[in-house]
């Protein structure tokens, strides 16, 4: 056929076009997630791809036609006059049409309850007749055909956006026609009928004659130059819907009439994994699936390998929230059963969605026989991991859409390489990476210390460090690291809580803190304060960045100003544990008692650490994550004090950074919990941002303390950077002066520190295979940081 | 997609002890939008049962009802189409068609439900309907002892409906299918 023939010779230049639309199929989100999720193949030629569709959409008229059942039309082939006992609107007998019927009445009402309040916000839309009709169809034929799960609330929101990037597309499509009006009238006339119809082939060559271009879709849209970069997607959008193509206009892949039947492929693909390993419709089921290791229902199992990475990336928060009660599926039924749907806004949502799809469903452990390998079924493939990655950031930082992809994707990394291990294992190796000994979760608590009620679980825990860090001080004086932490993590439970979810205040933030130097002052003055008012007891949980930031330069400073002997160091401590009662300060006094004096430098630099900790796991800028991410995995190898050097020597290349980050993250939380009086009392002139940033240093530093006596530190890497910066906003005052040079000094000890760490984490870092590129990364901004602290403390010399 | 139910005549308690089991196993709430009973239920406990199984419920005075404040006759639209209800004890003689044409114009209805005598009927008549839907209980008539239990479940659809009859015949339920098309003129011409 000439249509054949035409197609043929087109064929090298379409596949060359075919592949330039799979690059351009960017902004056509339907097409690319229906390869996503399978439904369309991965062939780069048109023609199959609109055969497929052609071949989906068929399927679903087909279960139309089946389903959804109309009493009054009588039975296919059957007799005129059905048995009416059987067949009349009363009869009980569950087969008869009408049985069917009422059943599918009452499934509609279930929907129709969940499709009335979708979306109200795009009510324009998604409450529109047609909409609802569309949408009640596919549950509703989705539900006929799935009768083991039924309908369940939340489906209709899995469902919504996949209706609306179709809408989108289709209305990207129209758009394009009247553009690009010449073009696709030609471009149909041409193609198709150009050896059959010499008066549109007449047409098409004055056509281009006018345009001096050559015969093609291509050489059509290369006709206009202005559109050239939209060129490979508008072929793509027109070859696409060429009613003329293969399986003709049901084949047109973009097309408003057949919106219901793609909106079930992509829905059905979705619930079912595409026999990849995330299936959504799991996490509807209420009971276990039949190969479950655990015994547990999909959605619970998923949400404790939430929890499981959550213990990873910031085991301290977990801890805190295992001992709270929380259970992860409380909040995590929604999240994964929606796929953070209700989280985010639409058009947030969709490119959240992106990465998801993005993600390969393939089961990454085909031995799915192996009890150790498949801990949870949902680390078993990419999408799983990054769905489980997607909800730890949820809770770790949600303050900008970018960096929460960025920490997903990161922590993806990491779920992925968790899966290795059991769950419990892991509980306990996050547990231990702060301290030597570890007391479990459920240890007693009750000798520790005077803590108060919350910190009871850990509240062995906290002393254990609380101890190493005293016996490391000494052997530290040369080290990165503060030792505060220790004691601040007594109090921490809820410090580090509200420490946490103030972390995840964005680095940039942080960064500019630091670079501005007004804050200086009033943290200095926070400082004093809190010496003067270490009984003062003040409620914590303000969870307000600002104080957290506050506090972690109040920290920072305090550290340096206080450099008492232990003893103050301890009465402050124990008179800290009687304020404590959830309050920031009486952890912030620990810390600052339980700093090293000599190290105050170094509490920069751990603020700074912790600080990059903490924007690892909060998110930040994602190349600030990354280098942090690096340095921090640099630098675990590099355990300030001696007792902790065993801790992070076993870690880093387990729990890659996160360990690091963990413990960093968990003193930062410390750090920031005892902060928070000191915030409140008088630093309200102090800018959120700069406070953030300061908070986050401060935690920074407080946990790479902590970190030095718990668990590898790499915070100290990034602290360099942010202890600069902080340093630089030091300056001002003069009455920490001699603070400042103290500074100075543990920074050039820091830097020295840091050089060597660098070095040896170059050999680490190979060791870290997927993170090569990531590494090099955060080499360079550690020499970066490096330089930026050797200014600093220069400048702090000089004063 | 509209049912009606219409039933009547069930004399309870004087008459007839309740519905018939295989007629109540069917009666289930959820399925009928409205009920219409032409009369002598005739106590309170047998309306507040049809209530149970669909709350719009419209109910005529038969001459043996203990409710007295039933109406005589009733008039409703439901979809296309306007329903008439009637005990029929009032229009004589007792069952008459060419009677109850009489009422039907009266009343301007499509469909006159009626009932009184115990017997189903169904007539087409002068582009209306008369449906007479018969003892839902089998009760004995004032006119004869041999009654089966009967009633009638409308089907409305747009311009059309469908008349099931229910009847228990020897211990069975016997289903049977009427249907009416209603011209697309709104109202009956006697021509």
């Amino acid at each position: 056929m000439s249509k054949e023939i035409v197609k043929e010779e087109e064929a090298p230049s379409l596949s060359s076009v075919v592949s330039a639309e799979n690059r351009s199929l960017g902004s056509l989100r339907s097409v690319r997630w229906r390869l996503n999720l399978g439904i369309l193949p991965p062939s780069p030629s048109v023609d199959d791809l609109r055969r497929e569709t052609a071949d989906s959409r068929r399927r679903y008229a087909e279960l139309r036609r089946r389903l959804l059942v109309n009493p009054h039309v009588p039975k296919d082939g059957g007799s005129n006059s059905p048995d009416l006992v059987m067949d009349n609107p009363l009869s009980q007998n569950p087969d008869s049409t009408w049985g069917r019927f009422f059943r599918n009445a009452e499934l509609e009402k279930m929907v129709d309850q969940d499709l009335s309040r979708l979306y109200p916000e795009h009510g324009s839309y998604f409450q529109a007749p047609g909409c609802q009709g569309m949408l009640r169809r596919i549950l509703l034929l989705w539900c006929l055909r799935h009768p083991e799960s039924g309908y369940r609330q939340g489906m209709h929101e899995l469902l919504a956006p996949l209706l609306y990037v179709l809408h989108v597309d289709v209305e990207r499509l129209s758009e394009v026609r009247k553009i690009h009006e010449d073009h696709f009238i030609d471009k149909f006339d041409g193609m198709s009928f150009e050896e059959n119809d010499f008066t549109y082939n007449f047409d098409f060559k004055k056509f281009l004659d006018c345009t001096e271009d050559e015969f093609g879709s291509q050489g059509n849209a290369k006709k206009v130059r202005s559109l050239d970069e939209l060129d490979p997607e508008i072929q793509a959008i027109i070859l696409l819907t060429d009613a003329y193509g293969p399986e003709g206009e049901l084949g047109i892949v973009l097309s408003d009439k057949f919106m219901e039947h793609d909106a079930y492929c992509m829905f059905e693909a979705l619930m079912s994994g595409a026999c990849g390993s995330v299936a959504m419709a799991d996490f509807f089921a209420p009971f276990p699936a039949a190969e479950s290791h655990s015994g547990l229902p999909p959605v619970i199992e998923a949400s404790s390998a939430l929890y499981h990475l959550l213990s990873i990336v910031d085991s301290s928060m977990h801890c805190h929230l295992v001992e709270l009660g929380v259970e992860p599926q409380y909040f995590a039924i929604r999240w994964l059963r929606v796929l953070f749907g209700r989280e985010f806004s639409l058009h947030d949502l969709l490119v959240v969605w992106d990465e998801i799809l993005t993600a390969d469903n393939n089961p990454l452990d085909k031995d799915s026989g192996n009890e150790e390998s498949s801990g949870f079924k949902i680390l078993n493939s990419l999408r799983g991991a990054l769905i489980t990655a997607m909800a730890v950031s949820m809770i770790l930082s949600r303050i900008n859409l970018k960096k929460f992809i960025a920490m997903a994707k990161s922590l993806q990394i990491l779920a992925l390489g968790s899966k290795i291990s059991s769950s419990s294992p892991t509980f306990g190796v996050a547990c231990n990476r702060s301290k030597s000994a570890v007391s479990g979760y459920t240890s007693s608590s009750g000798s520790v210390s005077p803590k108060t009620p919350l910190s009871l679980v850990p509240g062995s825990y906290w002393e254990e460090k609380w101890r190493v860090l005293h016996k490391a001080e000494e052997l530290r004086q040369d080290s990165l690291h503060k030792q505060a932490p220790s004691g601040k993590r007594r109090w921490s439970e809820k410090v580090k809580l509200v420490l946490s979810r103030t972390e995840s205040d964005p680095s940039p933030a942080r960064a500019e803190k630091y670079k501005k130097g007004h804050r200086s002052s009033v943290r200095r003055s926070l400082l004093e304060d809190l010496s003067q008012q270490l009984g003062l007891e003040e409620d914590t949980e303000t969870g307000d960045c600002f104080d957290a930031s506050n506090l972690e330069d109040c920290h920072s400073l305090e550290v340096q100003v206080e450099g008492q002997n232990d003893t103050s160091i301890n009465s402050i401590c124990t008179a800290e544990e009687k304020c404590e009662s959830g309050s920031g300060t009486t952890i912030s006094e620990e810390n600052s008692i339980f700093s090293d004096p000599a190290s105050s430098g170094s509490s920069t630099n751990d603020h700074e650490n912790d600080a990059e900790k903490s924007s690892v796991a909060s998110n930040l800028s994602s190349d600030e994550n990354d280098d942090c991410h690096q340095s921090n995995r640099e630098y675990p190898p590099l355990p300030v004090s001696s007792p902790p050097k065993d801790v992070p020597l076993n870690y880093p290349h387990e729990n890659e950074s996160s360990g690091h980050m963990v413990s960093a993250l968990k003193e930062r939380r410390n750090l920031s919990g005892r902060f928070q009086w000191l915030f409140k009392f008088g630093w309200n002139n102090v800018s959120q941002e700069a406070s953030d940033k300061g908070v986050i240093n401060e935690t920074v530093k407080s946990a790479n303390r902590d970190s030095q006596s718990n668990t590898a530190d790499s915070s100290t890497a990034g602290a360099p950077r942010n202890s600069s910066s902080t340093i630089q906003r030091d300056v001002v005052d003069q009455n920490v002066m001699g603070t400042l040079k103290n500074l100075g000094q543990s920074m050039l000890e820091h830097i020295q520190v840091l050089e060597c760490v660098f070095q040896q984490d170059r050999v680490q870092v190979r060791d870290n295979l997927s993170k090569n590129n990531i590494v090099d990364k955060g080499q360079v901004t550690a020499i970066t940081a490096l330089k930026e602290l050797r200014k600093i403390s220069n400048l702090l010399s000089e004063m | 997609m509209v049912l009606v139910l219409a039933l009547g005549d069930l004399h309870i308690p004087h008459r007839a002890a309740d519905l018939p089991p295989k007629f109540k196993s069917m009666l289930v709430p959820g399925k009928i939008q409205h009920i219409i009973c032409t009369g002598n239920l005739c106590i309170k406990e047998v309306q507040d049962y049809l209530k149970t199984l669909c709350p719009d419920l419209h109910i005529t005075r038969g001459e043996y009802d203990e409710e007295t404040r039933y109406p005589e006759t009733k008039m409703l639209t439901i979809g296309q189409f306007k329903l008439g209800l009637c005990h029929g004890h009032q229009v004589i003689p007792w069952g008459d068609l060419d009677s109850l044409a009489m009422l039907q114009r009266q009343l301007d209805v499509d469909i006159l439900v009626t009932g009184h005598t115990h017997q189903f009927t169904a007539y087409k008549h002068e582009g209306g309907v008369v449906i007479n839907p018969g003892s839902a209980t089998g009760a004995y008539s004032s006119i004869t002892y041999d009654v089966n239990p009967s009633f009638v479940l409308m089907d409305i659809d747009g311009l059309r409906v469908v008349v099931y009859v229910y009847e228990l015949i020897d211990g069975e339920v016997k289903v049977d299918k009427i249907d009416f098309k209603k011209t697309a003129t709104t109202t009956h011409s006697a021509h």
